[in-house]
């Protein structure tokens, strides 16, 4: 089954087309690394994904059903827009909530979005805390905890919506080095459950090491994809051999 | 000094003074909340709607809107209608006043919503929450703690500003006391008044004080 697919995705901004047709195929279970340089549209695609930024032409579809299908700027056929329900997101700054302790962040969309029952969904975030390694902070609030540690319960927060797909835009650029780790191994956990996952990064070696599939963005468009071996370790085209030059 | 009868009229006027305070700061809060969502509505009438909301009531003395409520409506409804109404002068300062703090409240809860970070609604959105789920349940939590000082504010102007209450036959702390001091001709009166002004808003001060600590303990590492 492909769990996301994008048929030649434009969006601008104004007059700045940021996307220039996107097409992309992602299956169940497959874990897909983002990489390019600063400003290629890395972020755009994966908000364009789940709605945060409107398309202005193209078909959005997720486990193939058609959610979204516009031509200039308008929509042309009604999609299940529902279907974006599957989808969670973890951002480069963490968007905990501050006012919220810990559980109540990861307990409160099911709660609010899904009238899930109190004690089920406490119990359900408690073991989502086990699995990141936060038990003992459920009761904190957010600024009391590390990037790290914030990441950790974004990803925990995320999960509670039971996502059949995981966005995650750049999840360890905030995060000082000694923090990354933490992070990058709780997301090779979920890869290992199984997890299909789109992974904006620019560490290149968890890339190489995770990624059923990379791709590299350049100004708009998906220059080159493929096993990280070959993206990553043989890259064919110049535009992604002067990217990897110039990060190593 | 004071005797019973005129403690009793200085009682009667704080307390009127308080009421009118309250119950504007209560339903302009109300009000004032949605006028602030609506300034930030795509919805153009509604926008623009809210706009001039602001613009007239803050724009215009709250004397003026007093006496548009109280004196000019009803000669308004004889023209237009026919009918004459008596309007209560309790109820016109209440609504006066209310709209009036509804306008200031707006602009305030505008200026604290806008200053929360936006991904706090895309998070919200990410994670399926609608416009409604994530501003009451995400969005204006965080703004309590902001607006505790400009709200107090807001209450110890209104305070001060429901002496105006005296020009629609209405008996508030200052007029009561300045009604006393022309009968005996003494000035003492008006040092009573200073006094309760001053208990009044330091009372509040302390408490709003109060509760944007109590709604800052998140902030605290
Ligand atoms: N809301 C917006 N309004 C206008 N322009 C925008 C908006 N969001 C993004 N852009 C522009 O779109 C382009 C692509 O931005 P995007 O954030 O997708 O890049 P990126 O590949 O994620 O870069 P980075 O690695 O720095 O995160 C940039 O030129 C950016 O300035
Ligand atoms: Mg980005």
């Amino acid at each position: 089954m492909s769990m996301v697919k994008l048929v030649n995705i434009k969006k601008s901004f104004g007059t700045l087309e940021v996307l220039k047709g996107i097409d992309l195929e992602i299956e169940k279970g497959e874990v897909v690394c983002v990489i390019g340089p600063s400003g290629s549209g890395k972020s755009t695609m994966l908000r364009c994904i789940n709605n945060l930024e409107q398309i202005t032409e193209g078909e959005i579809h997720i486990e193939d059903t058609l959610v979204v299908k516009r031509a200039n700027n308008k929509d042309v056929e009604k999609g299940n827009s529902d279907l974006r329900n599957d989808l969670g997101m973890v951002f480069q700054n963490f968007n905990l909530f501050p006012h919220l302790t810990v559980l109540d962040n990861i307990t409160i969309a099911p709660r609010v979005v899904k009238n899930a029952d109190k004690t089920a969904i406490d119990q359900k975030a408690m073991n989502l805390l086990k699995m990141v390694g936060l038990v003992d902070k459920a009761n904190e609030y957010p600024i009391r905890l590390s990037g790290g540690q914030q990441q950790r319960v974004a990803i925990a927060r995320a999960l509670a919506m039971d996502p059949q797909i995981m966005l995650f835009d750049e999840p360890t650029s905030a995060l000082d080095p000694e923090l990354v780790g933490e992070v990058l191994d709780t997301i090779k956990a979920l890869a290992q459950e199984g997890m299909t996952m789109i992974i904006v990064t620019h560490e290149i070696s968890f890339a190489r090491d995770l990624a059923d599939r990379v791709i590299f963005m350049d100004d708009g468009v998906i220059c080159e994809e493929g096993p990280p071996e070959d993206v990553i370790l043989n890259p064919k085209e110049e535009r992604t051999q002067n990217f990897l030059n110039r990060i190593n | 000094m004071i005797n019973q009868i005129q403690m009793r009229a200085i009682f009667d006027g704080s307390v009127l003074t308080i009421k009118v305070a309250f119950v504007a700061l209560f339903f302009g809060l109300i009000f004032g909340t949605l006028i602030a969502l609506g300034r930030m509505s795509k919805n153009k009438v509604i926008k623009s709607f809210s706009w001039f909301y602001v613009w007239f009531f803050r724009g215009t003395p709250l004397l003026l809107q007093l006496f548009i409520i109280f004196y000019a409506y009803p000669i308004i409804r004889i023209e237009m209608t026919g009918s004459g109404v008596e309007m209560n002068p309790m109820l016109s300062a209440y609504l006066a006043f209310s709209l009036n703090c509804a306008a200031y409240s707006a602009e305030i809860i505008r200026a604290a919503i806008e200053s929360i970070d936006h991904g706090q609604m895309e998070a919200a959105k990410a994670l399926g929450m609608n416009y409604r789920q994530a501003m009451t349940r995400i969005i204006i939590p965080q703004t309590y703690k902001r607006l505790m000082a400009p709200i107090g504010n807001e209450l110890i102007m209104l305070i001060k500003d429901t002496s105006l209450v005296s020009t629609i036959a209405l008996f508030d702390l200052l007029r009561t006391v300045k009604t006393m001091a022309s009968a005996t001709g003494d000035w003492v009166y008006y040092i009573y008044a200073a006094v309760i002004y001053l208990f009044l808003t330091t009372i509040f001060q302390i408490v709003f004080d109060k509760l944007e600590v109590r709604f800052g303990v998140y902030e605290e590492r």
